[in-house]
């Protein structure tokens, strides 16, 4: 991997003007992405202080605070486990701490399909299939998804069978991986294969933070840290099931990395350490939009700003882009007009963000059992509420309907689940039967309720690691933006879906 | 009328509020009406909208409920419970209850039925004053000399659930009233589960809480406690039925309410 921080060359910004539409359109061109920036598990060179990595919108910015880290014998970055895969393996910094499709393509293609990365455990659809076939890893390579294997029934923190008031069966195994003998509900030790996204590692004391000492969704304390006795902001993890960084890398140890013996307190502490300083926004959109000129988009307000506030008690959601809205007509008449378009574009795009309200419904962790009420009519900063990262303070397990039928698209690729409630009452929006591609937070509690529920994400960087959601039910943010317009009629008009998507994109 | 047993000595009540027999108690399907109060007063952005209508089905009388901090669900019947908010202007409809709660009951399906604006605003949304702030915040609790006091949530009908800033808020005040007064100076705290378990007809619906649900809301509490760092040795639990009503503050007076709670009490040394 070079050092050099390179700026890809892009084409120029499309700034498409009409009478009655401006849209500014971003995404338009592909970004080569080379060996350059593909990082080696082990190849012991130095994580820069700061570097822009070019994706398809302009550039992304991963810095790490403190300065440039050695990564020889870092436990996030050397190979640890048997598998050759370290942490850095599937968390690579041009995809924002994440992993695309479009980086896993080219390490296939480099490799003919023997990197680590595409080891057989979660690498692969189903360790069961012909390793050394792509079609045996196409939910990496076509979608960005990992297996991931839960226990059934739930396992407690104490490794405790949880009793559930479900019952699951296998509707769909297009993998074999859920009604196989070795993997699934038959098995000997009974699993559950779901598919997810890795989560950016980037900007995690946001994602960590505790705001209050209460979780509304459920009524209850937030849950402590065995380890330390302090309160989680159950924010970390899709499902809920680790909520602190130590706990989060002994299972992706055990999984991921397929290690047999535990991390030790070192190597927790230094993959910590290095976790909590990196964080990872948009800089520049095109080549010549700053982000944080005038306004203070980008990476360096992330570092230095305080985490775990509500933006309506602090500093509004996204008020990064508030200058834009202050500039006056002089200046703005200074500025390069495909610059001037964006910019006009994401003011456009905050002021729908904090004022188009639509009607929120069915939604399980929005519309129950808060009292918020079924419908629910109100905006983006409802539930994307804290300040620089739009995630949810409270914390976030919602069922927006990406796993859920009948919201979810269709996602042959993906399992399907028939989920039957069998407490004392249906699940409210749905009723005793529920079909899910992902039961979600429920594979940790246990419960009906918490079906499809996913923890809310963090939307820095989003546009160097499409697919989105979870599943990356959403091929793009346009994607995305079209997926929540569908699934609660927002109607958006097509000026007001680009402004929304330049918004998203300049995060 | 006090449901409060005495345990370990004399106990000293929270009270502010004399409970009465509530103005309406009806049972029926909710109606939503959705206007849009952000787009006429940019000052409420973000703020939850929209108005929650009841007809009570023996009088033909449409209620205003939006006050009740537990909203409806418009695919499930509620019980509602309130006050008649006298000389209240009509900005959804309907007659403005409040106080007034409404518990949503999930066994008793609705037709789900929405209304336009029809020229209704709705009205700012209210802000809870029992909004529960984080944990840095300063609370508002008595000065010494320290006394056994009693902090009471209630529920909706048959549930456990700590409604935010609502329910939770009473057990944030026990909470930090015992961290306030500090654990070497108090004995214990008392948890005590109700339930209304008297069964009574209401508009030709027969409700009656389950007795197990006393044990629920004792159980949520408990945990609670035990996360926020009270000792388990120093809590003790109890739970009934056939629930009495109670002058709890945190009923807002409507009586029937004040059934559904839990009692939880710091006793100090």
């Amino acid at each position: 991997m070079k050092m050099a921080a390179s700026r890809l060359r892009l084409p120029r910004l499309a700034a498409l003007a009409s009478a009655t539409a401006l849209a500014v359109t971003v995404g338009m061109a592909q970004a080569q992405v080379d060996e350059e920036y593909w990082w080696t598990a082990g190849s012991g060179e130095v994580f820069p202080e700061v570097r822009d990595y070019p994706n398809a919108a302009g550039a992304l910015r991963v810095l790490v605070e403190g300065g440039p880290v050695d990564t020889v014998g870092h436990a996030f970055f050397e190979p640890i486990g048997p598998n050759g895969r370290a942490c850095v393996t599937c968390h690579q910094p041009h995809d924002a701490m994440s992993l695309t499709p479009r980086t896993a393509q080219e390490r296939w293609e480099a490799t003919g399909g023997t990197d680590p990365l595409f080891a057989a455990w979660d690498g692969s659809n189903c360790p069961t299939m012909p390793q050394g076939e792509r079609a045996s890893h196409s939910l990496l390579l076509d979608h960005g998804l990992f297996r991931i294997e839960r226990p059934w029934p739930p396992r407690d923190l104490q490794g405790n069978p949880i009793e559930t008031d479900f019952t699951i069966e296998v509707v769909r195994d297009p993998w074999g991986c859920n009604t196989g003998r070795a993997y699934g509900l038959d098995a000997e030790e009974p699993t559950v294969s779901v598919y997810r996204r890795p989560r950016p590692v980037a900007n995690l004391k946001y994602i960590l933070a505790v705001g209050f000492d209460y979780d509304p969704k459920s009524g209850l304390a937030m849950e402590l840290d065995p380890e330390t006795g302090e309160p989680m902001s159950g924010n970390l993890m899709s499902d809920r099931r680790a909520q602190s960084l130590s706990l989060q890398m002994r299972d992706a140890a055990a999984s991921h990395l397929e290690m047999l013996r535990d991390l030790t307190d070192a190597e927790r502490a230094q993959i910590a350490d290095f976790e909590s300083r990196v964080y990872a926004a948009q800089q520049t959109i095109g080549d010549d939009i700053a982000l944080d000129e005038v306004a203070e988009g980008g990476a360096e307000l992330l570092q230095r700003s305080e985490a775990g506030l509500l933006g309506i008690f602090a500093s509004p959601v996204w008020s990064e882009f508030d200058a834009w809205a202050e500039m006056s007509e002089e200046e703005m008449a200074a500025l390069p007009p495909e610059t001037r378009a964006f910019r006009e574009s994401v003011v456009r795009g905050l002021h729908l963000w904090r004022t188009r309200s639509f009607l929120v419904n069915d939604s399980a962790g929005i519309n129950q059992p808060l009292g918020f009420g079924n419908p629910a009519r109100n905006t983006c900063q409802f539930c994307h509420n804290m300040s620089r990262t739009g995630i949810d303070v409270a914390p976030g397990q919602i069922d927006l309907g990406t796993s859920n039928q009948p919201f979810a698209d269709p996602m042959p690729h993906l399992p399907l689940f028939r989920i039957t409630c069998t407490g004392r009452l249906p699940h409210p929006h749905y009723g005793r039967e529920i079909l899910t591609s992902d039961p979600g937070y429920a594979l940790t509690t246990g419960r009906c309720l918490d079906v499809g529920k996913i923890t809310t994400q963090q939307m820095r960087a989003m546009a160097a690691r499409e697919p989105l959601f979870h599943n990356g039910i959403a091929a793009d943010i346009p994607g995305l933006v079209d997926f929540y317009d569908r699934r609660y009629n927002i109607q958006y008009t097509p000026q007001e879906r680009q402004d929304m998507i330049n918004l998203l994109t300049a995060l | 009328m006090i449901a409060l047993r005495i345990m370990g000595g004399a106990l000293a009540l929270c009270v502010a509020t004399t409970a009465t027999a509530q103005d309406v108690r009806f049972v029926a399907c909710p109606i939503y009406r959705d206007t849009n109060y952000h787009e006429s007063n940019p000052d409420h952005h973000g703020r939850r909208t929209g108005c929650w209508l009841v007809d009570d089905p023996e009088t033909g009388i449409r209620y205003d409920v939006n006050d009740s901090w537990s909203k409806p669900d418009f695919a499930y019947g509620v019980l509602v419970e309130g006050d008649i908010k006298e000389g209240a202007e009509d900005t959804c409809g309907g007659i403005q209850l409040g106080p007034v709660r409404t518990s949503i009951l999930y066994d008793r399906e609705c037709p789900r039925r929405s209304l336009m604006a029809e020229g209704y605003t709705s009205r700012p949304p209210l802000f809870s004053e029992r909004y529960v702030m984080p944990g840095f915040v300063e609370r508002d609790l008595p000065d010494p000399p320290y006394r056994t006091m009693t902090f009471s949530p209630t529920f909706d009908f048959d549930s456990a659930f700590m409604t935010f800033n609502l329910s939770d808020y009473a057990l944030d005040q026990a909470i930090y009233y015992y961290r306030q007064v500090g654990a070497d100076n108090v004995s214990k705290v008392i948890v005590t589960g109700w339930a209304a378990t008297e069964p009574e007809v209401i508009s030709g619906v027969t409700l009656a809480e389950r007795l197990e649900v006393a044990q629920e809301r004792v159980d949520g509490i408990v945990t609670t406690l035990l996360r926020m760092g009270i000792p388990e040795d120093r809590i003790e639990t109890h739970a009934y039925g056939n629930a009495e009503v109670s002058d709890t503050e945190y009923a807002d007076g409507l009586e029937e309410t004040s059934r559904r709670r839990a009692d939880i009490t710091v006793v100090v040394d």
